[in-house]
Order: structure tokens, then C-alpha cells, then sequence
């Protein structure tokens, strides 16, 4: 897997990864479309980290303004 | 603005595709150095239609001329990706946009990867569409920004379509010695 931009989550991440991935063979694209709670909490751990890091380093109001300008997510040019 | 276009065929089915997609920057991948990070910022599945859709940061370094560096500030470059996996449908539809530098050149892309129309159960097509532009008072440095980016965006687009299938052999490799591991149990 990749590393996180923060390296004090890289370790969330890559459980929360592999949880994902696993889910997402075995369950998703079998069509158990219903999310993992077991994932979610990891999830839910990595993004406190990870929010905590985007805000120190300036990038999570550049998200968030992202976000308003296109909320279906970069239709930027396509729109 | 110009526009980038591409298209090619993987000889792997959509569902490997779409997972090996997920591991597309791992360390199996040794062509695409210029991405340096993917985090995922956030992921939900609609309960009625079973599309999934992540949101992603994919933190970019490269190396640019002089010039470039001085109107954008960084070699650090953050880009916002949004995907949506319809897995009934049997598409990824991925968009992205820069983050950063947006004030200067604006380099949008979308990918999709469905299965392939002649042989849907065993090869993947992938399609890419960007459109790169600059902005600025002066035409020339438009241009001469929007000229690097193409080039830049085609250098990694192949690397990235070489790294991609590296990826894909390696798991396809692994989900075969998986296979053969729990064979050799029974």
C-alpha cells in the first residue's frame, strides 16, 4: 500500500487499508455492498490522524473549498 | 487548454482491475515516483444504488524547470481525487483535480476502466481524458505552461500505465500462490 503524507498515521493507515481491501473483494465486488463496521472503526481512527495532519499543514481548508466548488468531486473541467 | 487523451487494454478482468486500482501506488509500482502519498479523506457506499465513492488525496512531487517553480512555489503538489466504483454497472469512474497551483495551470482528468466490449470477462479498458490549463496575463507563459504540463502529464501517464500493470501481475501472482497455498492446507 501507499504511505500517508503524515507519516505518524501510516500505521491507521495500513490497517485500515487491508481491512478496506479485503472487504472490498471479498464482500463488495461479490454484491455484500453494505459497509464494514469493522473497517469503519479503523477508518474512523485514521481520519482523526489524518485531519489532525491536513489541518497542521494547511491543506484541509483547500479541501474543504474543493469541495463547495465541485461536491461530486472534481467535475472541475468536465462540468 | 489542451486536451490529453488515451485509451488501452488491460488483459485482466474488471474485477481484478478495479481491486488491483486500489494498490495502484504501492511499492509494486516503481514507475510512478512522482506520487509520493494517497490517503483517503473519506468513503461511502449509497445503500440503494451499492456505488461506492471515495474521496482521496494524492500528495505529487516532481521535479519542474526553474521557471515553474517560482509561479507555483513547491515541488509538492496535492490533488483531489473523487471516485465512484458502480459495481452493478461494472465501472470506476475516477476524477481528479489539482489542489494546489490551481491559480496557475488547472489540470483536470477523468479515468474510467469497464470491462473491455470484446471480451468482457477477461480484459478491462481503460479510458483517460484530461484538460490542462494555464492561466495568466501573458499568452506566452500559458503556453509555454500548458506545453510542460502536456508533456509532463503523457510521461506519466505511461509510466503509470507500466507501473499499473506491474501491479496487476504481481496480484494476480499472489492471489494464484493464495489459491495454490490453500490447496496444498486441504
Amino acid at each position: 500500500m501507499s504511505a500517508s503524507l503524515a507519516p505518524e498515521c501510516s500505521e491507521r493507515k495500513e490497517r485500515y487499508d487491508t481491512c478496506f481491501i479485503n472487504w472490498y473483494s471479498e464482500k463488495y465486488l461479490r454484491g455484500s455492498t453494505a459497509p464494514s463496521p469493522e473497517c469503519e472503526a479503523l477508518f474512523k481512527e485514521y481520519k482523526t490522524c489524518l485531519n489532525a495532519a491536513l489541518k497542521e499543514k494547511g491543506i484541509y481548508d483547500m479541501i474543504k473549498e474543493a469541495r463547495k466548488t465541485s461536491p461530486n468531486g472534481g467535475s472541475g473541467g468536465a462540468a | 487548454m489542451r486536451v490529453f487523451e488515451n485509451t488501452c487494454t488491460f488483459d485482466y478482468s474488471w474485477a481484478n482491475v478495479s481491486v488491483a486500482n486500489w494498490r495502484k501506488y504501492c511499492a509494486w509500482n516503481t514507475q510512478s515516483t512522482h506520487v509520493i502519498a494517497v490517503d483517503t479523506l473519506d468513503r461511502t457506499v449509497d445503500p440503494h444504488t451499492g456505488i461506492l465513492r471515495s474521496e482521496r488525496l494524492i500528495t505529487c512531487k516532481q521535479n519542474a524547470p526553474r521557471w515553474l517553480l517560482k509561479l507555483t512555489g513547491s515541488e509538492v503538489s496535492y490533488v483531489r481525487e473523487v471516485s465512484e466504483v458502480d459495481v452493478r454497472n461494472k465501472t470506476v469512474t475516477l476524477r481528479s483535480v489539482n489542489l494546489t497551483g490551481s491559480n496557475i495551470v488547472s489540470v483536470s482528468e477523468t479515468v474510467v476502466y469497464s470491462p473491455h466490449p470484446d471480451a468482457p470477462d477477461t480484459k478491462t479498458l481503460f479510458t483517460q481524458d484530461a484538460s490542462i490549463t494555464a492561466y495568466g496575463a501573458f499568452s506566452r507563459i500559458c503556453n509555454a505552461v500548458e506545453e510542460w504540463s502536456v508533456e509532463r502529464f503523457g510521461q506519466n501517464a505511461q509510466k503509470g500505465r507500466m507501473g499499473f500493470e506491474a501491479v496487476l501481475e504481481m496480484s494476480a501472482k499472489a492471489f494464484r500462490d493464495m489459491k495454490e497455498g490453500n490447496k496444498e492446507e486441504a
